[in-house]
């Protein structure tokens, strides 16, 4: 078989495809089937090749390498050159090329007659920024301050180029931003706490492991890439523990599966320390040297905690507490892979710091094959060059405030009497409903989609309703496209350049522009660049953007000589042979036990932890009281992040609709059968899906991924979800994080 | 036994992430509704916990191809190098014989093109000395490329429960089952 696309005469062009005409629209012989025709041998040579980086928000950012034929993007395939991505990507990557020439793709700026209205017409570009510059000048006029104008961004593209639209706002002056993240941050401020700094170790180091605890965290959805990993130190002789509430695919490849009660981790993660303590099994040289406050908390353990105490807490019974807890401080190294899922509670970040305390007893923090595994950012070190503008002369903004702040804020915030206004992003409906003096009047989202993310979509849908203008740069016409006013179409990974790193493993990775823009698509930084040309051709001076930008040069002002000691480069055009991995001292985080914290030590007792209003040491914190019947659970799906690739037509052949999966025990109770329609409802709203009935979920508990399916499918978790806060987040990402899986909910047949 | 390629397909390190079935997507694009390459889950009499343990299936590239016997018009053929079973597609009528007479509902048919169409193995992937899309992709090595003239015997199996039990066509794919953890749960 041959690469040659067959003939038109042969195959109709993306015939098939569900958007009647859709075919018409794009330039010919784009992403043709191929023949199934025996031929030549497969050749290289035929393409030009690329590279690029995936900018989703994920713990694996795959180094992609890219077949372009004909100024077309054939197909892709993971980098063989970096030993994480090994040559494969995922179901999502795989995806890409339909991504950027799928007929759904937003191909102009729009316009919408009426939101929600679908009355979308196109115009130019010219005519999209002149109604933008003219309402930003009219904002500007009416309020004497540009803080009626809001920015609502997070991890859409992590593009490193693209923090130029963060940029953009200060370089049209004081605007007010969303700060913080859905995501994280209990768990970061926690484990600031404790070590000083998020710093997990190589997660290629985990093969050393002798014990390995996925805790809260589902790899072989998430992070398909590291699944290797952990199986290859089971091969070795590790054992492998899962503790999910939900009977996960990473639990299904576990020696041993706990299903404990949703948030009850804390208690969990200390009965097993006051196990280790009355076993003489701490590691006395790295609490007695390495670490602060270690007696007080043996005596917090003492007084305080029992096994079977947290048997009671979290259901899981006592001898297998004591068990799995002699197992893990006596194996070494031991590890725990601590999950972003178990810190989306109320009582996370408490959670997040008692298994920090777990790891740190048993000495095996800064150990290589050892670690309390979270994330990092130790390869982020770029310029910023995108995200540092200055505020044209003369702006006003708002007094007194601290300015934005973010685990992603790189920008060092200097001191200024004016600063932006924040608002907690995990908030997005109730900030823009609040905001006063002045009032929010207009929106700019980018790399993100509110109205499938952010909580409690049904106030959303009001809180947009009260703004005068929204504009959303994006792909598809998802949700908060149709509560938008306008539409900018933004490029793909393909069609920019930029440069990815991660936040889990440690390579490097550059992203070529490997194809000309589809349609009228432009990137982040050249939206920036036409918008300040236009407010400054209205209103000379009124932005301080660059008005003429070339990406590439923008990528490489993003590079600096810290950044290519720690990878061993010399420019980064040496990345166009492949990804690189840094120079590493060890595989181990922590490795000579200098710790980030006040003390240098780790902290057992945390006086900033405490000064922030929490417990100085890692107590249990209760969970969230419930408010109906059954817990709700809304995790990711295996087919997208959050609500990308799941609308895409190639997912669609393996992913055709959600589901609510549902233990059969609760399901007979109620007189629901498998796969019958049911309306889970609560306070926030209600969705109506199909049931699956499975022990995978506890009794008691309803679990559904969460998902943007599009395609005219209006299913969307958010109308279950409120915004309630996590403990922590607010330390270090500007704002507390969201207990996404502290929710309650009731279900019933339809 | 001659040099015969097929996939060794092991569910216990499968993670049914689906990768494998885009990978192929992403190389061929085929046409909507077309799916060479499928991940089922097992049922739960197979395995107790559902969607929870997966065979990544395509086509067996059968010692004994019903595809190729039925074909009235040879658009099949198996290569004597390496048994990977081709559809010539520019030969094929159409006739549907192929789609009705496959144990294992491996050639489909395309209602663009209105003849068949099934997994070519990559055979011009194994030309150049590549794996095929599939293989490559798979993130934990679960879908292998084997020759069964050398596999070593092991823990594989030919006919796993869920797997039509047909001899006659002698599939080559080859399984190792799935595994099933200890389950504490409160």
């Amino acid at each position: 078989m041959s690469h040659t696309p067959s003939g038109l005469s042969r195959r109709q062009f993306l015939k098939g495809l569900s958007v009647a005409g859709a075919a018409s629209l794009l330039p010919l012989r784009l992403l043709m089937p191929y023949t199934a025709q025996a031929s030549t041998a497969f050749s290289a040579k035929d393409f030009q090749t690329f590279r690029n980086a995936c900018p989703r928000n994920c713990y694996d950012t795959c180094s992609i390498k890219t077949y372009v034929k004909d100024g077309v993007v054939q197909f892709i395939e993971g980098a063989q050159e970096s030993t994480f991505t090994a040559g494969g990507l995922c179901v999502k990557g795989y995806a890409y090329p339909r991504r950027v020439y799928s007929p759904d793709r937003i191909k102009y700026p729009m316009v919408q007659d009426g939101r929600r209205t679908g009355n979308w017409r196109r115009v130019s570009w010219d005519e999209a920024m002149d109604r933008i510059a003219k309402k930003i000048l009219e904002i500007k006029e009416k309020d004497g301050s540009l803080l009626g104008m809001g920015l609502t961004k997070y991890s859409g593209n992590f593009g490193i180029t693209n923090y130029g639209v963060e940029g953009m706002m200060s370089s049209l002056g004081y605007t007010t931003r969303f700060v913080g993240t859905p995501c994280w941050p209990a768990g970061i401020d926690a484990q600031n706490y404790d070590l000083g700094d998020m710093w997990c170790n190589d997660p290629e180091d985990m093969v050393k492991a002798r014990y390995v605890i996925i805790w809260g965290a589902n790899p072989a959805w998430c992070s398909v890439h590291s699944m290797k990993y952990v199986m290859e130190a089971k091969r070795r002789g590790a054992k492998v523990v899962v503790i999910d509430p939900v009977f996960t695919q990473t639990a299904a490849k576990a020696d041993v599966f706990w299903q404990p009660e949703t948030s009850s981790d804390g208690a969990l993660a200390l009965g097993m320390a006051r196990h280790i303590l009355d076993k003489g099994l701490v590691d006395l040289d790295f609490v007695n040297n390495a670490a602060l406050g270690y007696e007080e908390f043996a005596a917090y353990l003492r007084e305080n905690v029992t096994v079977e105490w947290a048997s009671k807490v979290s259901g899981i019974p006592a001898d297998q507490i004591r068990e799995v807890a002699e197992e893990f401080a006596t194996a070494d190294p031991a590890t725990i892979w601590i999950g972003y899922g178990m810190q989306r509670h109320t009582n996370g970040g408490a959670s997040v710091r008692a298994i920090d305390a777990l790891v740190a007893m048993t000495g095996n923090v800064g150990k290589e094959g050892g670690g309390a595994r979270y994330g990092h950012l130790r390869t982020w070190g770029f310029n910023y060059h995108a995200l540092i503008q200055k505020q044209p002369e003369g702006s006003v903004g708002f007094v007194g405030g601290g300015g934005p702040k973010g685990e992603f804020d790189f920008s060092k915030g200097e001191a200024a009497s004016y600063t932006d206004r924040t608002f907690n992003i995990n908030k997005t409906a109730q900030g823009i409903l609040d905001a006063k003096d002045p009032v929010l009047r207009m929106l700019w989202v980018s790399c993100k989609n509110p109205f499938a993310q952010d909580f409690d979509r049904p106030k959303l849908e009001k809180a947009f309703d009260s703004l005068e203008m929204v504009v959303t740069v994006d792909q598809f016409f998802n949700e908060t496209v149709a509560n938008s006013d306008i539409v900018l179409p933004v490029t793909t990974l393909f069609e920019e350049w930029t440069v990815n790193v991660s936040y889990w493993h440690y390579w490097l990775g550059i992203n070529e522009q490997a194809i000309t823009p589809m349609y009228e698509t432009k990137s982040n930084i050249e939206i920036a660049s036409l918008l300040s040309k236009k407010m400054n051709a209205l209103a000379p001076g009124s932005c301080t953007f660059p008005q003429d930008i070339d990406t590439k040069d923008w990528l490489e002002k993003e590079f600096n000589q810290g950044i290519y000691d720690y990878f061993g480069i010399k420019h980064w055009t040496d990345l166009k042979n492949g990804p690189v991995k840094a120079k590493l001292a060890s595989t181990a985080s922590w490795h000579d036990r200098k710790f980030a914290t006040p003390s240098g030590k780790y902290e057992f007792r945390s006086d900033i932890c405490q000064k922030n209003g929490h417990e100085a040491l890692p107590k249990y914190k209760e969970g969230r009281k419930p408010y109906d019947e059954f817990r709700l659970l809304t995790p990711h799906t295996k087919f997208g992040l959050h609500s990308q690739f799941i609308n895409l037509d190639w997912m669609h052949e393996y992913n055709k609709e959600p589901y609510l999966y549902m233990h059969p025990d609760d399901a007979s109770e109620k007189g629901i059968a498998d796969l019958d329609m049911v309306r889970v409802f609560n306070k926030v709203g209600e969705q109506r899906v199909k049931v699956k009935l499975t022990r995978n979920v506890a009794r008691k508990s309803l679990l559904i991924y969460e998902a943007w399916f599009g395609r005219g499918n209006s299913f969307n978790v958010q109308n279950l979800v409120d915004d309630e806060s996590a403990d922590m987040g607010a330390y270090k990402t500007g704002a507390p994080g969201v207990a996404i899986h502290d929710q309650f909910a009731n279900v019933e047949r339809v | 036994m001659k040099k015969h390629y097929a996939f060794l397909v092991d569910s216990e390190k499968c993670i049914g992430c689906f990768t494998c079935a885009m990978a192929c997507r992403n190389y061929y694009h085929q046409v909507e509704g077309v799916v060479w390459r499928h991940v089922y889950p097992l049922g739960e009499a197979i395995y107790p916990h559902r969607e929870r343990a997966f065979f990544s299936l395509a086509c067996n590239h059968c010692e004994n191809p019903a595809c190729l016997n039925v074909c009235p018009v040879e658009a099949y053929t198996k290569r004597e190098e390496d048994g990977v079973v081709v559809h010539h597609q520019e030969k094929c009528i159409g006739c549907g014989n192929c789609i009705r007479s496959c144990p294992y509902g491996a050639p489909v048919y395309n209602p663009v093109e209105k003849r068949a169409e099934k997994c070519s193995l990559c055979h011009e992937r194994l030309d150049a000395g590549l794996l095929p899309a599939c293989v490559q992709s798979c993130p934990t090595g679960a879908l292998k490329l084997v020759d069964l003239a050398t596999l070593e015997p092991g823990n594989h199996i030919q006919f796993p429960a869920g797997f039509p039990k047909n001899e006659k066509v002698n599939p080559s794919t080859r399984f190792i089952m799935p595994k099933v953890p200890t389950l504490v749960r409160r």
